[in-house]
C-alpha cells in the first residue's frame, strides 16, 4: 500500500481544476516593486527553462546570475528539439481545448503525474505560443500568413506548432534573446563555461552554488536568495543517447546530496526514432523527428531475416506492424509503445539492416501522394541530416531507424511551486519530474520548459522570496568554504588515481550495461545484475581511472570525468527505483507486469505515487518518500491507442 | 543629426555604403571618360583620326571655365574618398586576423576580382598619378590635345602602360560593380545573376574600350 | 602491423596551444583502423581515447549536440571553415569524404575578434555582446498579443526563418579572408526585420548591433562571399545586402 511521505507535501491547491492554478496565484506572497531589485537569483543552466526564468525574473527587477556549461548560452540542448511545441489554441477548429491538451497528457504519462500540475501546464501554453511569436520566433504559417499545425504523436488533434524541423532552435533563441536583452540592460550577469559542482545550504535554505570556471579551473562561490536548477536531464547515464554530449547529471546529483529528494529516475523515455548504431566509435545517437511518423510508415520484412533491400520486398512481404497492432492511432502511437513494438520486432528476428537492430520508416508512400517538395518542405533537413550520416537517400530509400534514450521524465522532485525539498532551491524544465509521469508526449518537452521559466517560477519564487525570512548570507560563509573545498578534493581525488582506463571507456561500459539491463524493458535479475555492474564500475572508475592535465587549464577530461563520477552514483539510483517499481507503466517496462498481448500493464493499487528518494551516503540505501497521486478528473484507465 | 549620420558613415556598414556609392559614380565617370577618348579614334559618328572632334571636346569642357574647376575638385573627392576609404578598410581587415592560417583554402566564392581589389586598386592609384602628370599637368596637352594623346601613345612603353592598365581596371570592376550593387544594399536572388554577367560585361567594355586607344595609336595611327 | 584492417590509416596535423597565452604549434598525430561511417568528431574522440591512454593531454575542442544544430563545433579543416562539405557541421563531417593516407590539417576558427581558448577552442563570445545590443525583440515575458492577431505572409515567414537559422558557429568569421562577421549580424538582423514583430526596433537594432560588431575587432565586408560559401545553414549573402539598406535607412531616419 502506499504510504504517503510527511516529507513531501505537494501544495497542490485543491478546488475545481481550472481554477486552482489562478487561486495559487492568488495566494502567493507578492514582492513589492521597489523591494525586487534587492533579492539575488542564481539560475543555473541556460535551456528553455534557463534562459526564459532567467530573463522573466529579471524583467520583474530581480537581479540575475545566469551559468551555463556551453561557450554561450544558446548553445543549450534545447536547440536540438525538432519537432514542435504543443499549445491548446484549437487554431485548427478540431476540437483542441486546455482540458484535452491536460486529458490527453495524463494518460499519454500513464496516470504517474499531478492532474494540477498538468493542467496549470496545458493553461499556459497557449501564452507560450503568443510570447514566442511575439519574440520574432519564425513558426510555420500558412498562406493566410496564420500560424500552422500539425499532429504528433499520442494525439488525435493537430496541436503542434513548429519552425521546419528546428523548433527548439527558434525557441532557444527567442529566450536566448530575452536573455541577452537583460544581459545588455545590466539585469541578468551570464557565467559562461562554469559547471555547477555543489549547492550551498546555510539555515536549510538554499543560498547559493559553487562552480568551476572550466578556461581558468577557478572555484567561484556565488550567493544568492533563491537557486533555479534548470540543468536538463540524465539521459547520457546511458552513455548512448540523443541528448548532447555535455547532458549531465552533475548539477541534479550534487543537489540531492545535498538534500533534494531525487523522484522516479527509472522514467526515461526511448524515442522511437533515431539513428541506428553504425559502429563501436559511435559517440551519441541521432533522433530524427518523430513528426516524421505523421508521413512516414513503419515496416519490417513479414520473413525473418528477410536482409533484402527494402526496394526489392514487394508490399505483400512487408509487416506494416503498427498499423495492424494499433488500427486507430497507427504510426502515431505513443513514444513508449512505438519503441516498444520497434524492440519486439527486432528481438523476434525481423530487424533490418547490417545490425538487424532496425526498422524501416517508409516514405515512399507520402512522395507518391503528396509529390517530393511537399515532404522536402515539411522534413528536409531532417532527410538532409539522415543522408549526411548514413550516406543514403531517404527520398529513394526508406529510413532505418531504431530506438534510443531520448528524455528522462524523472528528476528532482518539487512542490507546486517547482521547488525542491531544500527550500529555496527550485527546479525547471526536464531536471525537474513534475509533469510528464511516465512517459512524455511528443512535443510537450517545449511546452514545459518554457512553461515552468516563463510562467510558474517568476511567480512561485516570489512567494519563496516575500514568504521567508532570509537574512544575508555571503560567501565568506562557513557552509560555502566547505562547499568549495569539498569541491577541490573531488577534483584532486580525480586527477590522482592515474590509472589505466578513460572515464570515457568506463562511461560506454555503464551506458551498456544501463541499455541492456534497464533500457526498453526491465526484469528483476536484470535490474539486480544492473546493480551489481554500477557498483563495480564505480569501485574500478576510482581505482583505475586515468585524468590527464591538471584543475588549472580548460581540461575537458576532467569535466567528463567529473560527470562520470557523478553518473556512477546516479545510475545506481536509477536502477533501484526500477527495481522497486514492479509495475510497467509508461517508459518503465518490466517484463514481470504486461497484458497479454504484451501491452504495459499498471499497477495501480501498489505503485499510483511518486518515488521521491532520499540520499543517505554513498553504499547506504536511499530511503523512499512516497506522494500518492489522485486522479479526480482523468479516470485511470489502461491506456489503449488500438 | 548630421554628427550621428557622420558616425553611422565611419562604421564598417557606412563606409562600405559610401565605397559603393563613389564606386558607381566613378564608373560613370569612367564612361564619360571613354566616351571622350574616343573622339581620338576614327569611329563613325563619334571620332576622327585627326583628332578634330576630340579637340572640340576638350574645349567644349574648357568652356565651362570655373564649373570644370569644380566638377574636377569633386571627381578629386570622389576619388580620395574612394582610395582612403578602401585603404583603411584593406589596412583593418589584415589586422582583424593577426595570426592566420597554417592551412588556407577557399571555396571559390572569391574571385581574381575580389581578392585583388586592394591590389589592383594601388595600382591604378599609382597610375593615376602618372595619368595626370602625362596631360593634365603637362602644358603639351592644353596646346594641341588630340596631337599630343597621339604622340604620348605612339611611344610603345606608354602604350603597354597604358593597355596594361586597363586590364587593371576591367579587374577592379569585374568584382567592383557587383560588389558595389551588395554595399549599397541591393541583391535579390533573381537579378544577381544578371548583375555579375552586366558587371562583368561592363568591365570588359571599358577595359577593351580603354585599351583600344593606345593600340590604335601604335599600330593603326598614322 | 595487419593489412586486413578495412579502416583507413591517417595523419593528423593538429593545432595545439596550452592557453591563450601560449604561442601554439602544429602538432603531428597518426591514427590507424578509422572508420568511413565515424563522424569527424568521433575520429577526435579515437585520437583522444589513444593519447589518455599513453598518458597525454587530448585535445581540446568545442562540442555538444553533434547533430548540426547547437553551433558549438568549430574546426578548420584543410583550409576550410567545417571542412569541404557544402552545408555540413563538423560534426556532421563523416570520414568516408577522407581517403586512406589523407593528411589532414586541423586548425581553430583564426580572428582576432575570437581568441584562442586552448588548442581547437575559441571564445565566441563576442557574438553574445552583439546580439545582446539589439538581437531581440523587446517584449517583456506575459505582454505578448495573440498569437495570430498579426497575421506574416508565408513567403515573409520563410525567409525570416531561413535567416534565423544560423546557428552562431562563427564558420563565417572563420571562413572571411577579412575576419568579418557581417553574415551572423545580417542573418539575425534578416530573421527579425522580415517579421511585423521585428519592425519597431529595426533601426536602433542594426545601428546597435553594427556598432558593437565595430567595437569587437571584426574585419570589413569586401563582399567575397566566402562566408556565405562556408555558412553550414546556407545563409543567403543577401541577408548582407539586407542589413546594409536597413543600415542606411536607419542612419537616414536617425535623429
Amino acid at each position: 500500500m502506499i504510504q504517503a511521505s510527511p516529507r513531501l507535501d505537494s501544495k497542490c491547491p485543491t478546488g475545481p481544476i481550472a481554477e486552482r492554478w489562478d487561486k495559487h496565484r492568488f495566494d502567493l506572497k507578492l514582492v513589492n516593486p521597489a523591494n525586487k531589485r534587492k533579492f539575488d537569483i542564481i539560475v543555473v543552466g541556460t535551456g528553455l527553462a534557463g534562459a526564459s526564468a532567467a530573463a522573466s525574473l529579471a524583467e520583474l527587477g530581480y537581479d540575475v546570475k545566469a551559468f551555463c556549461i556551453q561557450d554561450s548560452p544558446r548553445r543549450a540542448h534545447s536547440i536540438a528539439a525538432q519537432g514542435g511545441i504543443n499549445a491548446a489554441k484549437n487554431y485548427p477548429n478540431d476540437g483542441d481545448s486546455v482540458y484535452r491538451l491536460f486529458y490527453d497528457t495524463v494518460k499519454g504519462g500513464d496516470f504517474r503525474a499531478r492532474e494540477s500540475n498538468v493542467h496549470r501546464l496545458a493553461e499556459v501554453s497557449n501564452s507560450i505560443i503568443d510570447q514566442c511569436v511575439a519574440q520574432g520566433v519564425p513558426f510555420a504559417r500558412d498562406y493566410g500568413g496564420l500560424l500552422d499545425n500539425r499532429s504528433f504523436g499520442g494525439a488525435q488533434v493537430s496541436r503542434t506548432f513548429y519552425a521546419r524541423g528546428q523548433t527548439g532552435q527558434q525557441l532557444l533563441l527567442g529566450a536566448y534573446g530575452a536573455l541577452m536583452r537583460q544581459v545588455g540592460s545590466g539585469k541578468v550577469q551570464m557565467f559562461p563555461r562554469r559547471e555547477m559542482l555543489d549547492v550551498v545550504v546555510v539555515d536549510g535554505v538554499a543560498r547559493g552554488i559553487v562552480v568551476k570556471n572550466l578556461v581558468t579551473g577557478e572555484y567561484e562561490r556565488h550567493a544568492a536568495h533563491a537557486v533555479l536548477l534548470c540543468t536538463g536531464g540524465y539521459g547520457n547515464a546511458f552513455y548512448l543517447s540523443t541528448n548532447a554530449k555535455a547532458c549531465n547529471v552533475t548539477a541534479a546529483w550534487r543537489a540531492h546530496k545535498r538534500g533534494a529528494f531525487f523522484a522516479n529516475p527509472c522514467f526515461t523515455q526511448i524515442h522511437p526514432t533515431c539513428i541506428p548504431v553504425a559502429g563501436d566509435h559511435q559517440s551519441k545517437l541521432t533522433l530524427m523527428s518523430e513528426s516524421l511518423r505523421n508521413d512516414g510508415r513503419v515496416w519490417v520484412p513479414r520473413k525473418d531475416g528477410d536482409r533484402r533491400p527494402a526496394s526489392e520486398i514487394p508490399e505483400s512481404e512487408r509487416d506494416y506492424y503498427l498499423e495492424r497492432r494499433y488500427p486507430s492511432f497507427g504510426n502515431l502511437v505513443p513514444r513508449d509503445v512505438a519503441s516498444r513494438a520497434a524492440k519486439e520486432r527486432c528481438d523476434a528476428g525481423y530487424g533490418v539492416g547490417a545490425s538487424g537492430q532496425a526498422v524501416f520508416l517508409d516514405f515512399l508512400d507520402a512522395i507518391e501522394r503528396d509529390g517530393e517538395d511537399a515532404i522536402r518542405a515539411k522534413y528536409g533537413n531532417l532527410f538532409q541530416m539522415y543522408e549526411k550520416i548514413t550516406d543514403e537517400n531517404p527520398y529513394r530509400t526508406p529510413m532505418r531507424i531504431y530506438p534510443a534514450v531520448h528524455y528522462t521524465m524523472g528528476g528532482l522532485w518539487v512542490d507546486y511551486n517547482l521547488e525542491s525539498t531544500i527550500p529555496g532551491l527550485f527546479v525547471l524544465g526536464e531536471a525537474n519530474f513534475s509533469d510528464h509521469g511516465a512517459n512524455r508526449l511528443g512535443a510537450s518537452a517545449l511546452m514545459q520548459g518554457l512553461a515552468d521559466g516563463y510562467f510558474v517560477a517568476p511567480y512561485t519564487v516570489g512567494g519563496h522570496l516575500a514568504g521567508r525570512a532570509l537574512p544575508e548570507v555571503d560567501t565568506e560563509n562557513p557552509a560555502f568554504r566547505e562547499a568549495e573545498l569539498a569541491c577541490r578534493e573531488r577534483t584532486d581525488r580525480l586527477l590522482a588515481v592515474n590509472g589505466r582506463r578513460t572515464a570515457d571507456s568506463i562511461h560506454r561500459d555503464l551506458g551498456l550495461a544501463m541499455w541492456n539491463h534497464c533500457g526498453m524493458a526491465r526484469n528483476e535479475s536484470g535490474l539486480k545484475t544492473a546493480l551489481e555492474r554500477i557498483r563495480e564500475l564505480r569501485v574500478e572508475f576510482w581505482e583505475n581511472v586515468r585524468v590527464p592535465g591538471d584543475g588549472e587549464h580548460l581540461n575537458q577530461a576532467l569535466e567528463h570525468a567529473g560527470r562520470v563520477a557523478d553518473f556512477l552514483e546516479f545510475a545506481e539510483l536509477l536502477a533501484a527505483d526500477a527495481l522497486d517499481r514492479s509495475e510497467s507503466c509508461g517508459g518503465h517496462f518490466r517484463e514481470e507486469s504486461q497484458t497479454e498481448e504484451g501491452e504495459a500493464l499498471r499497477d495501480d493499487k501498489n505503485f499510483c505515487h511518486v518515488s521521491a528518494w532520499e540520499w543517505n551516503g554513498l553504499d547506504e540505501p536511499s530511503t523512499l518518500h512516497q506522494e500518492p497521486l489522485d486522479f479526480e478528473h482523468v479516470k485511470l484507465t489502461q491506456r489503449s491507442y488500438k | 543629426m548630421l554628427r550621428s549620420l557622420g558616425n553611422a558613415l565611419a562604421s564598417s556598414v557606412g563606409r562600405k555604403l559610401v565605397l559603393g556609392a563613389t564606386g558607381f559614380l566613378l564608373v560613370g565617370f569612367l564612361l564619360e571618360h571613354l566616351h571622350g577618348n574616343l573622339k581620338l579614334t576614327p569611329i563613325p559618328g563619334l571620332g576622327d583620326a585627326e583628332g578634330e572632334k576630340f579637340d572640340t571636346y576638350v574645349e567644349f569642357l574648357k568652356s565651362f571655365g570655373a564649373g570644370l574647376y569644380l566638377a574636377e575638385i569633386g571627381l578629386l573627392l570622389l576619388f580620395v574618398a574612394h582610395i582612403v576609404i578602401a585603404l583603411k578598410l584593406a589596412m583593418e581587415n589584415r589586422e582583424a586576423r593577426k595570426q592566420g592560417y597554417v592551412v588556407r583554402s577557399d571555396r571559390g566564392a572569391k574571385t581574381v576580382g575580389s581578392a585583388s581589389m586592394h591590389v589592383t586598386g594601388a595600382l591604378l592609384l599609382l597610375y593615376l598619378i602618372k595619368h595626370l602628370l602625362d596631360f593634365r599637368f603637362d602644358a603639351g596637352f592644353h596646346e594641341s590635345p588630340a596631337a599630343f594623346v597621339a604622340e604620348t601613345l605612339s611611344q610603345p612603353v606608354q602604350a603597354l602602360i597604358y593597355i596594361a592598365v586597363s586590364v587593371v581596371i576591367g579587374i577592379h570592376l569585374s568584382h567592383g560593380f557587383r560588389s558595389a550593387f551588395q554595399s549599397v544594399g541591393f541583391s535579390h536572388p533573381r537579378w544577381n545573376p544578371l548583375l555579375v554577367v552586366t558587371g562583368r560585361a561592363l568591365a570588359a567594355v571599358i577595359a577593351l574600350g580603354f585599351a583600344w586607344i593606345p593600340i590604335y595609336f601604335l599600330f593603326f595611327h598614322g | 602491423m595487419s593489412d586486413e584492417s578495412s579502416g583507413m590509416h591517417l595523419t593528423l596535423e593538429i593545432w595545439r596551444q596550452d592557453d591563450a597565452d601560449d604561442r601554439g604549434r602544429m602538432e603531428t598525430y597518426h591514427l590507424d583502423d578509422v572508420s568511413p561511417d565515424m563522424s569527424f568528431l568521433e575520429m577526435l574522440d579515437v585520437l583522444n581515447e589513444q593519447l589518455i591512454s599513453g598518458g597525454r593531454e587530448p585535445v581540446a575542442f568545442d562540442h555538444d549536440c553533434r547533430e548540426g544544430i547547437c553551433g558549438a563545433c568549430s574546426l578548420v579543416i584543410d583550409g576550410k571553415a567545417h571542412g569541404a562539405d557544402a552545408e555540413t557541421t563538423v560534426c556532421q563531417l563523416h570520414m568516408r569524404r577522407f581517403k586512406d593516407g589523407d593528411t589532414i590539417h586541423v586548425e581553430p576558427w583564426r580572428a582576432n575578434a575570437f581568441p584562442v581558448v586552448r588548442d581547437l577552442v575559441v571564445d565566441r563570445s563576442a557574438f553574445d555582446r552583439i546580439i545582446a545590443r539589439g538581437g531581440y525583440v523587446s517584449v517583456g515575458t506575459g505582454s505578448a498579443p495573440d498569437a495570430n492577431a498579426i497575421p506574416v505572409p508565408k513567403d515573409r515567414a520563410e525567409s525570416s526563418f531561413e535567416a534565423a537559422a544560423c546557428i552562431g558557429c562563427g564558420a563565417c568569421v572563420a571562413a572571411c579572408p577579412n575576419a568579418s562577421a557581417m553574415l551572423f549580424v545580417a542573418a539575425k538582423i534578416a530573421h527579425l526585420s522580415h517579421l511585423p514583430q521585428g519592425a519597431p526596433e529595426r533601426d536602433r537594432r542594426v545601428l546597435a548591433m553594427v556598432d558593437q560588431m565595430d567595437r569587437e575587432g571584426f574585419g570589413n565586408c569586401t563582399n567575397h562571399f566566402e562566408c556565405g560559401a562556408a555558412c553550414p545553414k546556407g545563409i543567403e549573402v543577401e541577408t548582407i545586402a539586407r542589413m546594409n539598406r536597413e543600415f542606411l535607412s536607419a542612419a537616414l531616419r536617425e535623429r
